[in-house]
């Protein structure tokens, strides 16, 4: 194993280096190669982990096409839940104002995956020279939270390469070259799925992801046994009422899970009260608000600045393609979350400083009339054909005066 | 900048372009080795590269007056002044806090309140390593061990040697400097021999990042945790350092065997040892050495009497070096007494054979070495002395703790499993290595799936837990 040495006058060979690169730059193809193998095999890509929202941005392109004037209602699962862009724009056109509306609201994406989001539709509407007529960008406290961050963690670079573009990775470089460094190689090198997603995917799966937590209150059996019934009839009448069902493409699922109650039986729609009685058992509702705090904070809210300071860079985002955008608060579960005076005032102050560093109106839904405890599925999202349609008729009361100038 | 990065692996490859493909004569190389070493230590701070030039000229300077030097005195002068401008430079990067945090604790005992100010000074990354590197420089010439070197850009290249600067291993500059001077060139059985040592590295760094959940619950976590989960996070713990610093300087060696450069392995299997006296020459070996040679000799070593005092002041300073705080000290003094009643057993007749690994009461004395090992460890790594207490206690189950979670047997089985791996790929390496690197196949196909299962696999960790020392 001994070198040979070089002497200060002789130049040294390229030979034994060349061989040094070609073997790290071939061991290295290898290994990718056996990365990309794996992520195949189990069929980790961009489009199977953030599905919705790849068909969302996919789509931008024919949304900018649109005749009519634009309405983007931009948010958590929470808005995705609420917001019926179909019934919007039905109601709408009653009243002879005639927008195309899309329900942007996605799980799973907190403000700091959101600004490269809006980053991406930003370019998409620049590049056509496309405004929205009205954007509502949804600010949900639990979105906010260090809790919420935290969780977050193993996935942070992963979505940041998938929701990135070639523009967002060099911000980064320049920022930190070597985090900057690692998202490229994730996204260029190893089909956007990161070390750590896969770690914790599989990680999960060995020893028990985190478990929601129980909330000691007893299952109701009854309320269970329904649930499992009344799922299955509504699925048959799903069959019945839509026969051509072929995939989503035709609901335009990223518009606002197409199906309305003007096109359901009133025996479905008496199904689906059923369903949500069902689903709004005391046991369920415990367990899941206490599912809120674990995991995000629901209550106290002690607010994490990176998604703070991310959530009013996607306003500003969205601002510059907008004609007309507001920060909105979806309409809170009084009967289950709680706020103490403390949060509350925490609270306050980050909606000051939204309101501060981009000018846009906050209103706040959070206490809206006519919206109550029954209209919900759990203890943070409305229920379909009951919740969304009130939100929804709301939406339309109070922004279309906006909309009809 | 930490060796199993992308942006390591995409600075490493410009730089190897520019060394081996482009200047080829001795010269430049040798500035191109500087200039690289300041790029990838001013990749963490680049306000600390002056003081690392700085301290290491001030060396260079000082052997060659030392070299100069008519008599003893003048020679003894001149290696104080290098030993005071080095621990000056530690005492204040890293210890100046501590020792006024120390002294408000300690007047605040007899009932002073006082509020001292404090430093809050950066610690400058592998701040311990360079500077024992460079006082070893001086001690050498100052003993006549080795003569001053001419040429200052081939002492700051060894310096600042990029493979090792911030991590170790602690090069002497006898095992560095003619290096420098004659500059290697690999062989292809160095270029074998490094990537299958880097893999290694990467693997044991990997699964170090991965044994940090374990740790932090048991180490971190506010509410008390059941015993059986405390052991699992004391061993996870001996496998996260281990892998982390023994990974780390796997990568090390090998990096610098792909540039021709040979540095000594730092580990041996430590957790392999039987004895305490026998884990210390495996772990660590470049600082136990160091050690050895330029502090506990120089105190008298075993001269009889002096023995015990000498083997526990070098252990107490080994524990400073580790990091500023009593945690550290007190895990220093727990192995000085250890090795020390190593020492006085060998007395007795019987129990000579303590420290050679090869008799029947191996596997009692593995056990035991290790048991002992890994309370050291909870003294490393518990973040106060009140804490170190604590986990102790619940380790031994004294107290009311709570019931382990349900996956608590799996996760124990789990890291038992990762940290066995780690040795058995040592263990391999160290005995079939040679044998591995005269199986081109074999190797290139082994090292491509390791490192793919370390590119699938992992934390987010920019740390390195030896950085900090």
């Amino acid at each position: 194993m001994s070198s040979s040495t070089s002497s200060s006058s002789a130049p040294a060979p390229r030979g034994p280096y060349a061989r040094a690169l070609l073997a790290i730059l071939l061991g290295f193809a290898g290994a990718y190669a056996i990365v990309h193998l794996f992520a195949w095999l189990n069929d980790a890509s961009a489009e199977t982990i953030l599905d919705r929202v790849t068909e969302a941005r996919s789509y931008l392109p024919q949304i900018v096409q649109e005749d009519k004037d634009l309405v983007m209602v931009f948010g958590s699962s929470m808005t995705q839940a609420a917001f019926s862009a179909r019934q919007f724009d039905r109601e709408l056109a009653e009243r002879g104002v005639e927008v195309k509306s899309f329900n942007f609201g996605f799980g799973g994406l907190n403000p700091y995956f959101q600004d490269y989001l809006s980053h991406r539709i930003r370019d998409a509407l620049e590049a056509e020279g496309r405004r929205f007529e009205l954007t509502l960008v949804e600010f949900t406290p639990l979105q906010n939270t260090r809790a919420r961050w935290d969780g977050a963690r193993p996935v942070v670079d992963s979505y940041v390469a998938m929701l990135g573009g070639a523009g967002d990775i060099w911000e980064i470089v320049k920022r930190d070259p070597t985090r900057g460094v690692r998202v490229a190689q994730i996204k260029y090198l190893r089909n956007e799925v990161s070390a750590e997603m896969a770690t914790w995917y599989f990680g999960s799966m060995l020893f028990g992801g985190r478990t929601r937590p129980d909330a000691g209150v007893p299952a109701d059996e009854e309320k269970d046994r329904a649930l499992e019934e009344l799922g299955q009839k509504l699925n048959e009448a799903f069959e019945a009422e839509y026969p051509d069902f072929d995939g989503c493409n035709w609901c335009w699922q990223w518009q606002g899970a197409g199906t309305i109650p003007a096109e359901r039986s009133p025996e479905t729609l008496a199904l689906f009260e059923e369903y949500y009685d069902a689903l709004r058992s005391e046991q369920r509702l415990a367990d899941d608000r206490l599912w809120r705090i674990t995991c995000c904070d629901i209550e106290e809210l002690e607010f994490e600045e990176t998604l703070v300071a991310a959530f009013i860079r996607t306003v500003k985002n969205l601002q510059a393609v907008s004609n007309h955008l507001e920060v909105i608060m979806l309409p809170r579960n009084l009967a289950w979350i709680g706020r103490p005076p403390e949060a509350q005032r925490r609270l306050d102050e980050v909606l000051e400083r939204i309101r501060r560093e981009t000018g846009a109106t906050v209103r706040s839904f959070e206490d809206a009339e006519g919206i109550t405890p029954e209209m919900f599925g759990d203890t943070t999202h409305l229920a379909r054909y009951s919740g969304d349609v009130a939100y929804t008729h709301l939406l339309v009361e109070t922004y279309a005066p906006v909309l009809e100038r | 900048m930490i060796f199993n990065t992308p942006i390591f692996v995409l600075f490493f490859l410009v730089f190897l372009t520019f060394y081996g493909l482009v200047f080829l004569r001795r010269r430049p190389r040798i500035w191109l080795i500087v200039v690289a070493s300041l790029v990838f230590y001013g990749a963490w701070d680049y306000r600390f590269i002056p003081l690392l030039v700085g301290s290491g000229m001030a060396d260079y300077f000082i052997a060659e007056r030392i070299d100069a030097a008519r008599d003893r005195r003048g020679r003894r002068r001149w290696l104080t002044l290098s030993i005071a401008i080095n621990l000056g430079v530690l005492g204040l990067f890293k210890y100046a806090d501590f020792v006024i945090l120390s002294v408000a604790d300690f007047l605040r005992l007899l009932g002073m309140e006082v509020e001292l100010p404090l430093l809050r000074v950066v610690l400058p990354v592998g701040i311990s390593f360079y500077t024992f590197q460079s006082m070893s420089y001086t001690i050498d010439v100052y003993r006549g061990v080795i003569r001053p070197r001419k040429g200052l850009p081939e002492f700051l290249a060894a310096l600042s040697f990029f493979p090792q600067l911030v991590a170790g291993p602690i090069l002497r500059a006898r095992q560095i400097l003619p290096q420098m001077h004659d500059i290697p060139v690999p062989t292809w059985t160095d270029v074998k021999t490094g990537c299958l040592l880097i893999t290694a590295g990467v693997f044991k760094k990997t699964i170090a990042d991965l044994l940090a959940i374990p740790v932090a619950k048991a180490f971190d976590s506010p509410e008390p945790v059941s015993v059986l989960e405390t052991w699992t996070g004391v061993l996870a713990f001996a496998g996260q350092i281990y892998g982390d610093f023994a990974g780390y300087t796997d990568m090390a060696i090998g990096i610098a065997l792909l540039l021709g450069f040979k540095i000594p392995t730092n580990f041996r299997l430590p957790y392999f040892a039987v004895s305490p006296v026998d884990f210390w020459r495996r772990w660590h070996i470049s600082l136990s050495t160091w050690l050895r040679d330029y502090l506990y000799i120089s105190l008298g070593g075993n001269r009889t009497g002096h023995r015990t005092r000498n083997v526990m002041i070098t252990m107490l300073l080994g524990g400073l070096w580790h990091g500023a705080a009593w945690t550290f000290v007190i895990w220093g003094a727990f192995h000085g007494v250890l090795i020390a009643l190593t020492r006085w057993l060998e007395r007795f007749k019987g129990l000579a054979a303590f420290n050679r690994p090869a008799t029947r009461m191996a596997p009692v004395k593995w056990a035991l070495t290790f048991y002992l090992v890994l309370i050291g460890w909870v003294l490393f790594r518990a973040t106060s002395i009140g804490r170190a207490g604590e986990l102790l206690a619940q380790m031994h189950g004294l107290g009311s703790f709570p019931e382990a979670a349900g996956n608590a047997v799996t996760i124990l089985i789990w890291v038992v499993g990762v940290v066995l791996a780690m040795h058995l790929v040592d263990l391999f390496v160290l005995s079939k290595g040679l044998w591995l690197v005269d199986k081109p196949w074999l190797l290139w196909i082994l090292l491509v799936i390791f490192q793919a299962l370390c590119l699938m696999t992992g934390e987010p960790s920019d740390e390195f837990i030896y950085f900090q020392f």
